[in-house]
């Protein structure tokens, strides 16, 4: 029976909410500094009003909703999956105040697949687009990959015990130290420690890719936020393929790699324990699907011969699977090629590494490494249960900071997982093969909209039809939520309107 | 739920959603009343210094399949002639212009990437390059850019004072060029080589326009959230 909720519920997902949005505006204070220094006036005020109304509406909501109530699971779940429908809508301000959104619908799809790290794009002329509004695009992925909850872990430290709901309902599993706080802590520690270095290397690359000592840092910074983050905006039109460096590339496949690491190895590694990086299970599903799909995609473009040589497609087919399969969403050629002349084969192997993505717990979307190698290793036991006398145990194991053993109800729960996702990638490709789009094309990108993969060939456009634009974000707040907190949220809603006294 | 469970009332949750609502339609009515106030007529796009030779000739290149429904454009190629194509056409049938020379018309944006060798531009050929001019000077939005990669010799490239951006146009240049589905030089993806090139209109800055009653509204905004956080903080404090 459904009982319907107190207000004292609703007191809380609210207030949660609205730290949230508080912290977002804070966050706008960055761009607000960086338009200013670059003149540009409008923009300026943009961020000004943005963050004035985010962080007005966050401390009046402090006031008005403060309580002594604890969070529970429920609740925590529920302030996760509002904050995700909310943020979107103030960091969606500036954008459409820039003058290069069609609508504030447009406008919101862009603050949301900037936010969930996604990396589609609805903005027009995006090659004379203002540096302040693009680095809030990229600063929103940073905030969004990091986790914009974990702003408020960081931020309302006090009462952090009961925040930890908060940190898993945002599609974060491990808590990689005892307190929440202290693992949110690590997590910044994490992308700063990352962020300089990252930086720093793509500066000297993009200052030897030939662009001036200033410009290179601009891109810099957006470009190790799309990366890190696995978000997948660039700064220009043509993504990575703007700069012709493959010295660019190669930061960038690593940094790529590195976001699409979970913490939990992160830390593992800070703690010098570099064999984890071999014997974790996560890592090698990850390691093993990507060779398979660069495996299978580079005999694609061998059979339709798309490149003549082996360098070429090597270089442009790893960064396409790495990229895909990070779900990051930053690419070395044109999207329409992938239709024109890149054959079947491999598309589908970046369709395949975008559904499969990075690690759990990691910036990466998509159906998770662990979750695919879990059910692998219960179908191998039952394959063996088969083949072996009745009576023989069957164990098998996993290795995930320690060895494991691989139990029923976590192969069910991977499995369940790995339905719903399948299931959110064919929603998707359905309303965009009613809207007249082949299936290759709604699959590809449904997969990139869900799995926060972020490539596309070419649907999700500014005229894009308006259903499919509103399914699209749906997908993309869905997907980096990995559905739990979303379930919560319409639980809600659905116990006002049928849950008993 | 505890003892002191007090059931919301359905009405009640009707009222905050209707709450809500006006919430986010107050904050679109404000995206749309503060945004630029563009000329009536859009954007002026200045006149060509030297006129563009439209010239073409029609050889149908097989397009895959489209939106169903769809009508499928038409690519036009000539293989003998350095004729007029657009970024569109070269990525809709990279294989029917592998190795073709043609003539390429587009703005150069981001920026002009020397290297030892030559140097690398990307050329816009979408409306904003050469047509309704750049946002945000208008509202005429006609989608995402489109553009190729060129290759140049670094004296082609010292020709060059105007890279497009955030208040720039760029030159608008016409290449004749090679274009190269795979780079074997650079292994570098659906590029232009070029032979030759010439400037058509120079780059230009252009105005971001005025936005009457931003500032205003922003400041009002800047000081109620601050009147706000010192009440909260004294509220707190006591």
């Amino acid at each position: 029976m459904l009982i319907r909720p107190d207000a004292g519920d609703f007191r809380l997902i609210l207030l949660y909410t609205a730290r949230v949005v508080y912290g977002v505006g804070l966050a706008m204070i960055v761009p607000t500094v960086v338009a200013m220094a670059f003149g540009e006036r409008m923009d300026a005020w943009s961020f000004v009003l943005a963050a004035s109304l985010a962080i007005g509406i966050g401390k009046l909501a402090e006031m008005g909703l403060r309580t002594r109530r604890p969070l529970n699971t429920s609740h925590a779940l529920a302030s996760v999956a509002s904050s995700w429908l909310v943020v979107p809508l103030f960091g969606a301000l500036p954008l459409v105040l820039s003058g290069h959104y069609v609508s504030y619908l447009d406008a919101y799809f862009e603050a949301m697949s900037g936010f969930a790290t996604i990396g589609l794009t609805l903005a027009n002329d995006l090659d004379h687009m203002s540096r302040s509004i693009n680095l809030w695009r990229h600063l929103m992925q940073f905030i969004g990959g990091q986790g914009i909850v974990v702003i408020v872990l960081t931020a309302f430290s006090s009462g952090a015990a009961r925040l930890g709901t908060l940190y898993s309902g945002e599609g974060r599993e491990d808590v990689i130290l005892p307190n929440i706080v202290r693992t949110a802590r690590f997590i910044w520690r994490v992308a700063l420690v990352y962020g300089v270095i990252g930086t720093g290397v793509l500066w000297a690359a993009l200052i030897a890719a030939g662009l001036g000592v200033g410009e290179a840092l601009y891109h810099g910074v957006n470009l190790f936020m799309a990366a890190f983050d696995t978000g997948g905006f660039s700064t220009q039109s043509s993504s990575v393929a703007f700069y012709r460096s493959q010295l660019v590339e190669s930061v960038l496949l690593v940094i790529m790699t590195a976001g699409a690491f979970s913490f939990a190895l992160h830390y593992q590694l800070w703690q010098g324990r570099r064999r984890e990086l071999l014997a974790n299970t996560e890592t090698r599903t990850v390691f093993l699907s990507t060779l398979l799909l660069l495996a299978i995609a580079s005999l694609g473009l061998a059979r339709t011969e798309t490149f003549t040589g082996f360098f070429e497609m090597y270089r442009h087919t790893l960064f396409q699977v790495v990229s895909a399969h990070t779900t990051t969403g930053l690419a070395t050629v044109p999207g329409r090629l992938f239709v024109t002349d890149w054959g079947a084969l491999a598309p589908a192997s970046i369709v395949a590494a975008m559904a499969i993505g990075g690690m759990a717990g990691s910036t990466a979307g998509g159906i998770k490494g662990i979750r695919l190698g879990v059910v692998l290793k219960g179908l191998k036991a039952d394959v063996r249960r088969v083949l072996l006398p009745e009576n023989a145990v069957v164990m098998e194991t996993y290795h995930a900071g320690v060895r494991k053993i691989v139990q029923g109800p976590q192969v069910r729960d991977a499995a369940l997982l790995l339905l719903l996702w399948l299931g959110l990638y064919l929603v998707g490709a359905l309303v965009g093969l009613f809207y007249g789009y082949p299936l290759e094309l709604s699959l590809f990108e449904s997969t990139a909209a869900a799995s926060s993969g972020g490539l596309s060939i070419g649907i999700v456009r500014p005229d894009l039809e308006t259903p499919l634009k509103l399914v699209y974000i749906a997908q993309m707040m869905v997907g980096r939520l990995e559905f739990i907190a979303v379930f919560a949220l319409i639980g809600y809603a659905v116990s006002v309107v049928r849950g008993k006294v | 739920m505890n003892e002191e469970y007090r059931p919301t009332r359905r009405r009640v949750v009707a009222l905050w959603v209707l709450v809500a609502l006006a919430g986010v339609a107050g904050l679109v009515g404000l995206g749309e009343a503060l945004r630029h106030d563009h000329p009536a007529a859009g954007a002026q796009t200045p006149e060509l210094t030297e006129e563009i030779d439209p010239l073409r000739e029609d050889v149908p290149c097989e397009l895959p399949a489209g939106r169903e429904g769809a009508e499928r454009p038409v690519v036009v190629a000539a293989p003998e002639l350095p004729q007029m194509v657009t970024s569109n056409e070269l990525y809709d049938c990279p294989s029917t212009w592998d190795g073709r020379r043609v003539r390429y018309v587009g703005e150069v944006v981001g920026a002009v990437l020397e290297r030892r060798d030559g140097a690398w531009v990307q050329l816009n050929d979408d409306v904003y390059a050469d047509g309704v001019g750049p946002l945000p000077t208008h509202r005429d939005f006609r989608g995402g850019n489109a553009g190729v990669g060129v290759r140049l010799t670094r004296d082609q490239a010292a020709r060059i004072d105007n890279v497009g951006g955030a208040t720039q146009r760029g030159d608008l240049l016409e290449v004749v060029a090679e274009f190269r589905r795979v780079d074997p030089e650079t292994a570098e993806v659906a590029i232009l080589h070029v032979e030759t090139m010439r400037i058509l209109r120079r780059g230009e800055p252009f105005e971001i326009p005025e936005a009457p009653g931003r500032a205003a509204v922003a400041m009002v905004a800047a000081a109620g959230a601050l009147a706000i956080v010192v009440i909260e903080r004294r509220r707190r404090e006591r």
